[in-house]
């Protein structure tokens, strides 16, 4: 085979697996019993698939029922009768005919325990511990230094630990096996936490991508103003020296949250978060830049001031149709005549469901909202609902 | 667990192993002690009746006991009780098939008032301050448990080894003697039982 054939021959398996059914694989999936690769494929075709999405949610239901019983009831306790009741059956069996024992052959015993230490040494010194104690990190290019120690062509990065990079270091940290994270020049970035169902990086400052094959709510990154939720994708966070982020999503979806303020972020669309205000309102990266900066005006501006008012109102008159998600979150962000503007132009734009009345927006309703989100096409609303749970819900 | 007391934990069951292939009862009664609430626990767990946790339980030791001159040391010593427990647990099932008390639950609503049978005792809850929550608790786990008891034997005991032994997929095709896909479909299926059972509690 040649290598365009080869090219093919990979893409169309790459695909076929995209397209696949993964209901035989959601419990390993779900107990990360698969591999990374196909871990990935799995959270791939979960974001597409609404069959599977609906089983995933039905066994994930019934996982969380048989782990209630080992979180809610101790270890039995046999009875303390078993041991007597026991020998007597033993001594039956004894005075029954049987086989000679093994202690007539003591040097095959003597040998066997000899080798029986032999081989709990050798497992105890290659036995995989799990989980891991620390992250895998290589470097890139220069001189990254994980606390005071330089980094050579790789390191460890322990919990507690951080990871810097000057003006021309660069550095790759392996997350557990869910996947990784390349860390830019000018970062500092801490390992917060390392468990199997929780992996936490904090990023004070500087630059980091991530790609995560994981579940989704299983890979968080502090910021000094938000927490970034991976929902299988990946992405890329800046930090600035004000504590000032921006997150801008490659693939699949992030949540960005702070103290109940709430933005989901799509690919090919961007937040940013800024310190005493959190994640602000998420937006597409081809918005015109006057919508952008009206946007960050309204972000932060105080509420009832003019300066607001001017700024949702530029925000909605240069809204394009692709703009909606950035309306669909202004509903929630806004109240009274302003959420009246805002639900106006978004139905101008994506007339809602007819069960969607303005009353119904007006309040808040989640059922509404949700209604009108499947309208948006940018994917169910449940997806994420699932693994996260009620809409984006604040108001500054 | 540190480094050093897993070597040791091994080296340890490694002796206590040795000696009980001598034929020596004191190590047996030691190795009987180390392994029991383990071994209760699955039984009790798999078949919801303590009458028949005892049998399995007894019938489990009887075999090792037995069978422990043919122990080979390259395989792992729990993985080869585990596969004993689930083995005689469904033997159990095969003989008797009605194997759901009515007082099963017993226990777990007894306030301490009966300790000799708090075998289904529940993890904290007396510290818990809230008795309304403690009480929806104490519920929802009846329920799971019921429908556990229903759920086919071989999903059942598949359940049972991940969720109280926390076996990994590996550990446990080996204990039940299948592949790791059957493991896996197992569960699946199981967790689906569940899920279905107990829709009502979805919230």
């Amino acid at each position: 085979m040649n290598a365009p054939q080869a090219r093919q021959s990979t893409a169309h398996r790459s695909t076929t697996m995209f397209w696949t059914h993964v209901n035989k694989r959601l419990s390993s999936y779900l107990h990360g019993e698969l591999r990374p690769e196909e871990s990935r494929r799995v959270a791939e075709h979960l974001m597409i698939c609404r069959r599977c999405r609906d089983e995933y949610e039905e066994i994930k239901f019934g996982a969380r029922l048989a782990a209630r019983l080992s979180d809610d009831l101790a270890r039995a306790q046999a009875p303390a009768a078993l041991w007597s009741e026991l020998e007597k059956m033993i001594d039956g069996a004894e005075a029954a005919p049987k086989r000679p024992l093994a202690a007539r052959r003591p040097l095959k015993i003597a040998l066997a325990g000899a080798a029986a230490l032999a081989l709990a040494l050798v497992v105890f010194w290659f036995y995989p511990r799990s989980p891991r104690p620390a992250w895998d990190v290589t470097r890139i290019e220069g001189a990254p230094k994980i606390g005071s120690k330089t980094v050579g062509e790789a390191g460890k990065l322990r919990v507690g630990d951080w990871l810097v990079t000057d003006d021309s270091s660069r550095a790759e940290i392996r997350v557990g096996e869910i996947g990784q994270v390349q860390v830019d020049p000018g970062s500092r970035v801490r390992l917060v936490e390392s468990k199997a169902d929780e992996h936490r990086l904090a990023l004070a400052r500087g630059k980091m991508q991530a790609f995560i094959w994981a579940p989704p709510r299983q890979f968080y990154v502090d910021t000094p103003s938000a927490v970034a939720v991976d929902l299988g994708c990946a992405y890329t966070l800046e930090v600035g020296d004000d504590g000032q982020g921006l997150l801008s999503v490659v693939a699949g979806w992030v949540a960005f949250e702070w103290q109940g303020r709430e933005s989901f972020v799509p690919a090919m669309a961007m937040c940013v978060t800024r310190p005493r205000f959190g994640p602000g309102t998420p937006y597409f990266s081809d918005a015109s830049e006057d919508f952008q900066n009206a946007l960050a005006i309204f972000d932060v501006a105080e509420k009832g001031s003019d300066a607001r008012s001017n700024a949702l109102q530029t925000t909605l008159a240069k809204s394009r149709k692709r703009d909606a998600l950035t309306l669909w979150h202004l509903l929630a962000r806004t109240d009274g005549d302003d959420r009246l503007r805002v639900y106006n132009r978004l139905a101008e734009l994506i007339p809602p469901p007819p069960q969607v009345t303005p009353e119904a927006v007006m309040r808040g309703d989640h059922a509404a909202l949700d209604m009108w989100w499947e309208k948006l096409e940018l994917g169910s609303a449940e997806w994420w609902r699932i693994w996260k749970g009620p809409v984006p819900s604040q108001t500054k | 667990m540190k480094r050093g007391a897993v070597m040791s934990e091994m080296a340890s069951e490694g002796r206590l192993i040795e000696a009980c292939q001598r034929g020596d009862r004191e190590a047996f009664h030691e190795l009987f002690d180390a392994h029991k609430d383990r071994v209760w626990t699955i039984a009790l767990r798999f078949t919801g009746d303590e009458n028949s946790a005892r049998d399995v339980t007894q019938q489990v030791f009887l075999k090792l006991f037995t069978n422990i001159a043919g122990f080979r040391h390259e395989s792992n010593f729990k993985t080869w009780l585990y596969r004993l427990v689930a083995n005689e647990c469904m033997d159990e099932f095969r003989k008797n098939r009605r194997l759901i008390p009515l007082d099963f639950f017993r226990p777990a609503f007894s306030d301490g008032g009966d300790e000799d049978c708090g075998e289904v005792e529940i993890n904290d809850w007396r510290q818990e301050p809230n008795q309304e929550e403690r009480l929806a608790r104490l519920e929802v786990s009846k329920a799971v448990l019921a429908a556990l008891m229903k759920l086919k034997p071989k999903l059942r005991m598949a359940i049972v080894l991940k969720y109280f032994e926390d076996l990994s997929y590996e550990q446990m095709a080996e204990a039940l003697g299948c592949s790791m896909g059957t493991v896996a479909s197992r569960l699946n299926r199981g967790h689906k039982a569940l899920a279905r059972r107990l829709a009502h509690l979805k919230q």
